[in-house]
């Protein structure tokens, strides 16, 4: 069990820190999501299906929080300001892609951070994703035209 | 996008996700060593793909966790035997009642009904005495079913 946890552990709480937008907030998720699986555990049909059916927990325990909470994951806006004119820093452009993100919707920005999370198949995505893997690829072409659209105009912090 | 000034911007994003045919995708790298507006393009995209890529670490929880679901099997199991200890109980009150409650509904005399000699043929009378049965004894015994029912289908839904 604990092993498990130190494959995952990454994969899980990055999905929920690009959901959430908040460390604090993603450590604890991230462990709920565990909890949550082991409680599960007899109901994954085989090892390939292990990591879709983590990365679907992990979605469905942000989407339980916020539901209880009802504010939805921050915008901050404030916290981009905050760095202007330290555009060399790396810190900046995590905060402006990661704003981006937030502004997306949240089939976007999973299917974004499943597909550059190194490592995971396009099966795994789609099944995750509950899509076909051919409506996969054409969701992440757009949500990837979307994320451009929203970051029009930030364009030399990221570089 | 209003700086750009080239036709081809469009196909930076279908490039990086390999939408092109092979054909189309040489011509574009072909495009790309002259234009220096999908060039620029080129590098958001690949800084966006970067930053995506990035893995995050969320430091040593695995003993958190283990510790958390410990605590909440442990829960699990105490709370199975709550429920459990509830419906004996509820059970047990349920049949006191109903021994106190089904010859009183009968009308029958509470006494004779308790003696032990007597209680064969307040069965009997129970069993056979058919006509004797009003709407309210049957319903306040549909109800005790239901209770111990609703009880019993608790404790099969806590336990998985
Ligand atoms: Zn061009």
């Amino acid at each position: 069990m604990t092993s498990l946890i130190t494959i995952h552990k990454g994969l899980i709480f990055t999905i929920i820190l690009r959901m959430t937008n908040d460390y604090h907030l993603s450590e604890d998720l991230t462990q709920d999501t565990f909890i949550r699986a082991f409680m599960n555990m007899k109901k994954v049909k085989s090892g390939e299906h292990f990591r879709p059916w983590l990365c679907t927990i992990a979605r469905n325990i942000v989407r339980d929080h916020y539901r209880r909470n009802r504010n939805s994951p921050s915008v901050s806006f404030e916290q981009v300001e905050e760095f202007q004119g330290q555009s060399d820093d790396p810190i900046r452009r995590r905060v402006v892609i990661q704003d981006a993100l937030a502004r997306l919707t949240e089939r976007d920005r999973m299917l974004l951070t499943l597909t550059y999370y190194e490592g995971l198949s396009l099966r795994e995505i789609a099944e995750t994703m509950k899509m076909t893997e051919a409506n996969a690829k054409v969701c992440l072409h757009r949500a990837r035209k979307r994320l451009r659209k929203q970051l029009a105009g930030y364009e030399n912090e990221l570089l | 996008m209003k700086m750009n000034s080239c036709e081809h911007l469009e196909k930076v994003i279908d490039y990086r996700l390999h939408r092109l045919t092979d054909e189309q995708e040489k011509e574009f790298e072909l495009h790309l060593e002259t234009c220096a507006f999908c060039q620029h393009e080129l590098a958001i995209e690949q800084a966006i793909e970067e930053e995506l890529s990035v893995k995050l670490d969320p430091g040593f929880i695995e003993s958190k966790v283990m510790t958390r679901w410990r605590l909440r099997r442990e829960q699990g199991i105490r709370s199975f035997w709550l429920y459990a200890y509830r419906v004996i109980v509820l059970g047990i009150t349920a049949a006191v009642l109903a021994f106190i409650l089904f010859p009183f509904l009968l009308r029958l005399p509470i006494k004779s009904f308790l003696e032990i000699n007597q209680l064969a043929s307040g069965l009997e009378r129970l069993l056979g005495g058919l006509p004797q049965i009003n709407p309210v004894f049957v319903g306040v015994g549909f109800a005790y079913a239901l209770l111990i029912a609703s009880s019993i289908f608790t404790i099969v839904r806590t336990r998985r």
